[in-house]
């Protein structure tokens, strides 16, 4: 027999050998073992176990409970409420044999959990039942294992269908985007419009803009979540990004967004490298510093400061501004949250935060805001890092895909 | 600037686009001619003249990069500039690395569409310059056979690797150097992966170089492409538009610089 027994199934036998059953029940018992183990797990076993115990064991009738579904399966002829009897088996876990009836009752048991009951009539030996009870038992346990495994790869496939759909819908956005936007800037580049006109079409310019920034975070979300939920790290592309050169081209990338503030940069030590996806940890700073900008009081004070200690890079960006209810904080990172504050404000999507905190999470680091000592709020990212090794830096280097 | 209209080829397969681009073009002195594959664009190219094309990447057919690999082979230095959308840095690099003069991101503007395309015919048509000709712009001098560079009259004191790379960008000022080629040309090809290592160096220059490293008036960044030098009309249009947008920090680089940026 080619299947190899589970754990187990081992003791089932021991026990049904040891004394009374016939040499047909042990052929019986090898044929019903070989069954379950060969036996589609996409389907629930129940019904055929218990039909396949009515006729191997020639049995006059099986019933099995299977506590999980809340299903009773029954083969042959009961006289009496057989459904009851089996769930009374189970809830008061009452294993014996009557030898007037001729009927077998049997907890069945992961473990010492019971998950269900089997309820047999005919001539069995009570060791034999109890060894089905125990091969029922793991049956069943494989049987929800594969639901359970099935059920996570149909909640990653259906992540990775909308990723994809938001996806090629970002990018279905884009031709009619680019016609808008040429028109409407062709429109003001040709001049010849009235005030009012020209207000128009700088409106209609200014909200095609924003269209676009909320496609490209879009994307950005839809491909940070593909990633994420594949559960691997492989498509971060990691390499050895210098903070102080990083934070510059993320200062200067801001251009005139941040015009109305001044940006203070601390980096500590003054000069480290650390091993990231220098887009990823770029995007996550620029959506902090962009909403310092968005947010903050005019003219206050930006602070950036990117510290390393032994195990984590901290980067953390603090502004002046309406301090972030205690309530607010965590959710504030969820997509689509705004807080009620924000939502009267100043424009905004929604989504930023949620990509900085998937940005943090793919490199197993994580992002959280707090109230800042002299006002206002710092909200933190935080990366990892592997210890001093001299290696590591070069391991990251060598990573990259 | 040119007398005579600018002859430009627009190649790709949206409508809608072509349709939106014909009556400014046309408005702003350019003279128009549509193609929908990059197929009917060789065709055109072969029979009409052009100064200048616009190249869809993303086309059915043989597509953006095949197209301009072929237009290559048969006008070398006919100003090509590629449209390109956001996330797509490798195709850019790619792009440019074929030889298109510049890209410009989907969606774009048309202010910064036209200057791209009249920069490009102008670095064309402009008289090659000599490898040792003093190189001034802004208020930058380099001078490649004393190795030296002022700023405002003042010396700045660069060391070899970082006066090469300012050459290397000087010399081709407005157009975008990608990494790889700017590190190819100053390290060698075995150094074309070292980007970080570019970065450093840019980062100094930029402290020696700029009023304000952290707002780069001449050495600016393409993110994840490469470096361009800005060139004279760059200066004045940062210019202008400090003066429009009535900000009082340093001018900004060119709006469609910072591409990449609003994630």
């Amino acid at each position: 027999m080619g299947a190899i027994r589970p754990r187990g199934l081992s003791r089932a036998f021991r026990t049904a050998r040891g004394a009374g059953a016939s040499a047909a029940e042990m052929r019986n018992l090898h044929e019903f073992t070989r069954s379950t183990l060969q036996m589609n797990l996409g389907v629930k076993p129940g019904p055929h176990i218990a039909e396949q115990l009515h006729t191997l064991f020639e049995l006059d009738a099986v019933a099995l409970f299977d506590a999980d579904l809340r299903e009773v399966y029954t083969a042959g002829k009961w006289s009496v409420d057989v459904n009851e009897l089996a769930q009374n088996v189970y809830h008061f876990e009452s294993s014996d044999d009557d030898r007037h009836t001729g009927i077998s009752r049997r907890v069945i048991r992961l473990g010492s959990v019971p998950i269900g009951s089997l309820v047999l009539r005919g001539d069995v030996d009570p060791l034999t039942s109890s060894a089905l009870a125990g091969i029922i038992a793991i049956t069943f346990d494989r049987f929800r294992a594969t639901a359970n495994e099935s059920r996570i790869e149909a909640e990653r496939e259906a992540e990775r269908m909308r990723a994809t759909v938001l996806d090629s819908l970002a990018h279905a956005y884009k031709t009619p985007l680019t016609a808008i936007r040429a028109a409407s800037s062709g429109l003001a580049e040709m001049g010849h419009l009235s005030a009012a006109q020209a207000e128009l079409v700088s409106l209609i310019d200014e909200q095609a803009a924003l269209l676009n920034e909320l496609t490209n975070r879009l994307l950005t979300t839809a491909r940070l979540e593909s990633t994420d939920v594949q559960g691997t790290r492989a498509s971060l592309q990691l390499e050895q990004v210098s903070a102080a050169s990083l934070i510059d081209e993320i200062v200067a990338s801001l251009g005139e967004r941040s015009a109305a503030n001044e940006i203070r940069i601390e980096i500590l030590p003054t000069e480290f490298a650390f091993p990231c996806d220098r887009r990823l940890v770029s995007m996550l700073l620029t959506q902090y510093l962009d909403n310092a900008c968005k947010y903050s009081d005019a003219d206050s004070l930006i602070t950036l400061r990117a510290e390393r200690s032994e195990t984590e890079v901290l980067l953390s960006v603090h502004s002046f501004g309406d301090i972030i209810p205690p309530s607010d904080r965590e959710r504030i990172f969820d997509r689509y949250y705004r807080t009620s504050a924000a939502a009267t404000r100043a424009a905004g999507t929604g989504i930023g935060l949620s990509i900085a905190k998937n940005a943090a999470a793919a490199h197993g680091g994580s992002v959280w805001v707090a109230a800042g000592e002299r006002g206002g709020n710092t909200f933190f990212a935080a990366f990892p890092i592997a210890s001093e090794a001299p290696s590591s830096s070069t391991d990251a280097e060598r990573n990259i895909a | 600037m040119t007398t005579s209209a600018i002859r430009v080829l627009v190649v790709d397969d949206e409508p809608a686009i072509r349709r939106a681009l014909r009556p400014p073009l046309t408005e702003l002195g350019f003279e128009m001619t549509e193609a929908s594959r990059g197929e009917m664009a060789l065709e055109l190219l072969r029979t009409e003249p052009f100064d200048a094309v616009l190249l869809d990447v993303n086309m059915p057919g043989i597509g953006g990069i095949e197209t301009l690999r072929r237009i290559r082979s048969m006008a070398p230095r006919l100003p090509v500039i590629i449209l390109t959308v956001r996330d797509r840095e490798e195709e850019k690099v790619g792009a440019l690395e074929m030889g298109a003069d510049d890209y410009v991101t989907k969606p774009f503007g048309v202010r910064e569409l036209v200057a791209r395309i009249r920069a490009a015919v102008r670095r064309v048509q402009a008289p090659p310059a000599s490898e040792d000709a003093v190189i001034e712009i802004g208020e930058i001098r380099l001078s490649p056979s004393r190795r030296s560079v002022t700023k405002r009259g003042h010396a700045i004191h660069l060391t070899r690797k970082e006066f090469d790379i300012l050459h290397c960008l000087m010399s081709r000022a407005g157009r975008v150097i990608t990494y790889s080629r700017l590190l190819t040309a100053v390290w060698g090809a075995d150094c074309r992966e070292e980007v970080e290592y570019l970065r450093t160096f840019i980062r100094q220059l930029r402290k020696k170089i700029e009023d304000d490293p952290a707002h780069p008036r001449y050495m600016l960044t393409d993110i994840y492409v490469g470096y361009r030098f800005a060139d004279q009309q760059m200066l004045d249009d940062q210019d202008a538009s400090a003066t429009q947008s009535l900000s009082t920090s340093d001018a900004e680089p060119a709006s469609n610089l910072s591409i990449g940026t609003g994630q």
